[in-house]
């Protein structure tokens, strides 16, 4: 019967030649190394979010007055459902490490440079969605926490010049953070950002696919590929066969990464569930030190650093325009890291510079 | 700085709306604004109060004294229900408006029946605005001698000490499991029941009394207990499972990347 009914597909979609084609003949650079796996491990992390979302959806409740009261619900009464709760929450903390951890290898390699500027571009806005993402989910459960890192976050825009009150209204849908704030940022975090998200993975995935995996920059074979003025795919002939010869890495890496995230969910959520997140939310009693997650702490202590939140607001985005723009300002050929000894101190300095600040932020 | 000033303006308008709410909040009631700037025996009160059990719970100055804590002009207005100070024979009614069972203990004792020639009432051993927790060091030599032997103090304090450690231990136990997302509420309320049942025992230092109703005590609290080790074993039970399932994770990776060596050699060696 399975066979009739693949032979029938197969008749009408040429199935074999396209697993053929994407698994077991598309090519990878033979020294391809164990950094390329971290978009597979995004990928299954995403599906875990998704997944585990959809779960929780069916208990929450978009209300003040009750979101809080069926989060505890899903803790403590819905089979399992500390479980869904703890792997979408401590999951979100473990995709912002691994997307910082892709982000870092494709700079450190160069692979940002033409032809692949749309995937960077594309890459670097899925990065901005899925702390977009961290930022609307965490008002949800309507905690102390929530509810107060959220005011402490939303007020950041009212440094913008002219707008900065009217910007922080538009957010919060009033003056406070209140029940408008939840109903919009429930929207954007169940509707909105996903769509987003899933539309750009495919777009992200399509380029990738499309212009050909990149060489990483490194062993004596290695020289700068040449780029026509024409499209043209990179093919990797001699290379390893995706499927299985490469594949069987991304399934370690990913065993590895939901490993590391079951230990943190049974054994240590509290790294990243702090107790007020397990207190109702209370607009009238403001936590004496509030603090936003661990990755937003750069941009938290930026905002005090300069003297004004404006300025502070004016390097986050002079910072984020130049990532962002990273490969039309950064056009030379060369990708060996040995050879971009500028870049590469920069690179080293500024992961120090944000590892610096955040410790900073965390302590002040 | 924007920051801090951005928390300023926030904390400014909190003021203001909770100012404007019947449900002022201690720290914001004009009682402690005007009080705790003048000095001597009107001015004290703020202070002691501070460090009180009461400030703790947010119990504050308008909840015993009565007033409005919103209105500068009419906080010891008695249209507003100030009842200002009270005389040392009415401090047990005073006290007792929320705390009850403890009062109706308390006048059956032999403190509660000399009240009118000077038996000690409430605030002689809670002391009044620095209230301080119901504990059984407020059972000491010192305090106690001022007016009588410590003797029969001291047995009811062996009495009682029992089952206040187990009611601390409680609390600390639900303390931690509330931190970790664990619905605790019914077992805090049945917790703070015991420990107010507690309360109404041994106003009337009765020893015979407390020891005859220890056991009873003592059962209530191991059946919270009960239930605060079914969740602490099912914790551990989830740590089992999670370890487990971690541990075969890893396997799983381990396994996986001996695999992609065994691809790595065929690989090199058709070079």
């Amino acid at each position: 019967m399975l066979k009739r009914l693949y032979a029938f597909f197969e008749v009408r979609l040429g199935i074999n030649d396209i697993l053929e084609q994407n698994l077991t003949k598309y090519l990878l650079p033979r020294n391809v190394n164990i950094w390329y796996t971290l978009g597979a491990v995004l990928l299954t992390l995403f599906v875990l979010q998704f997944v585990t979302g959809i779960l929780l959806l069916v208990y929450y409740v978009t209300d003040p007055v009750e979101a809080y009261q069926s989060v505890e619900r899903i803790m403590n009464e819905i089979p399992y459902g500390w479980l869904i709760r703890y792997l979408h929450a401590v999951g979100s903390n473990v995709i912002v490490i691994a997307l910082l951890l892709h982000m870092l290898s494709v700079l450190f390699m160069g692979s940002y440079k033409k032809p692949r500027e749309l995937t960077w571009v594309s890459g670097f806005i899925l990065f901005n969605l899925a702390f977009a993402l961290c930022l609307t989910g965490y008002l949800l459960p309507w905690s102390q926490l929530s509810f107060w890192a959220t005011t402490v976050a939303t007020e950041a825009a009212g440094a913008v010049p002219v707008i900065g009150d009217a910007l922080v209204r538009f957010l919060r849908g009033g003056a406070m953070v209140g029940d408008a704030t939840l109903g919009r940022f429930f929207a954007l975090h169940v509707m909105v950002l996903p769509a987003g998200l899933a539309a750009l993975i495919g777009f992200h995935l399509f380029c990738v696919r499309r212009i050909g995996i990149s060489r990483p920059p490194f062993g004596d074979g290695y020289r700068p590929a040449e780029v026509k003025g024409y499209f043209e795919h990179e093919a990797h002939p001699g290379g390893i066969p995706f499927f299985p010869n490469y594949a069987i890495k991304d399934v370690a890496v990913i065993s590895f990464f939901l490993g590391a995230l079951v230990l943190l969910v049974f054994f240590a959520p509290g790294l990243f569930i702090p107790p007020s997140a397990f207190e109702p939310a209370d607009p009238f009693t403001t936590p004496e030190h509030i603090k936003p997650e661990w990755y937003f702490l750069w941009a938290y202590q930026t905002l005090k650093i300069f003297p004004s939140e404006f300025l502070g607001l004016m390097a986050q985005g002079a910072i984020m325009t130049v990532l962002a723009l990273l490969p039309f300002l950064d056009r030379g050929s060369e990708r060996r890291p040995v050879r971009r000894p500028i870049f590469v101190t920069c690179y080293l300095l500024g992961i120090m510079l944000f590892v610096a600040i955040s410790i900073w932020g965390h302590y002040s | 700085m924007m920051v801090v000033r951005g928390f300023r303006h926030l904390l400014v308008f909190m003021t203001v709306l909770l100012l404007l709410t019947s449900q002022a909040a201690a720290e914001e009631s004009v009682c402690l604004q005007c009080h705790g700037g003048l000095e001597g025996r009107l001015g004290a009160p703020v202070a002691e109060w501070r460090t009180s059990i009461h400030a703790e719970n947010g119990i504050s100055c308008h909840d015993c004294h009565g007033g409005d804590p919103t209105d500068f002009a009419m906080a010891m207005s008695p249209e507003r229900g100030f009842l200002g100070v009270p005389e040392y024979e009415a401090v047990p009614e005073f006290c007792g408006r929320c705390h009850i069972g403890v009062k109706e203990d308390y006048l059956l004792s032999a403190h509660g029946q000399a009240i009118n020639q000077g038996g000690a009432q409430c605030v002689v051993c809670h002391d009044n605005h620095k209230v301080k927790k119901a504990s059984p060091d407020l059972i000491n030599h010192q305090d106690c001698s001022r007016c009588h032997e410590y003797g029969r103090a001291d047995e009811i304090k062996a009495a009682v000490s029992d089952t206040d450690r187990m009611l601390a231990g409680l609390e600390i136990d639900l303390g931690i499991l509330a931190k970790q997302g664990i619905a605790v509420k019914k077992m805090e309320g049945a917790t703070f029941s015991l420990r107010n049942d507690f309360h109404r025992v041994f106003h009337t230092v009765d020893v015979d009394k407390v020891r005859s109703e220890t056991s009873n005590f003592q059962q209530r609290g191991s059946e919270i207990q009960q239930q605060i080790d079914a969740v602490h074993d099912e914790l551990s039970q989830r740590k089992l499972i999670g370890g487990v399932v971690a541990g075969l994770l890893f396997l799983a990776s381990i396994i996986a990347f001996l695999i992609r060596n065994t691809y790595q050699k065929e690989e090199d060696a058709k070079r």
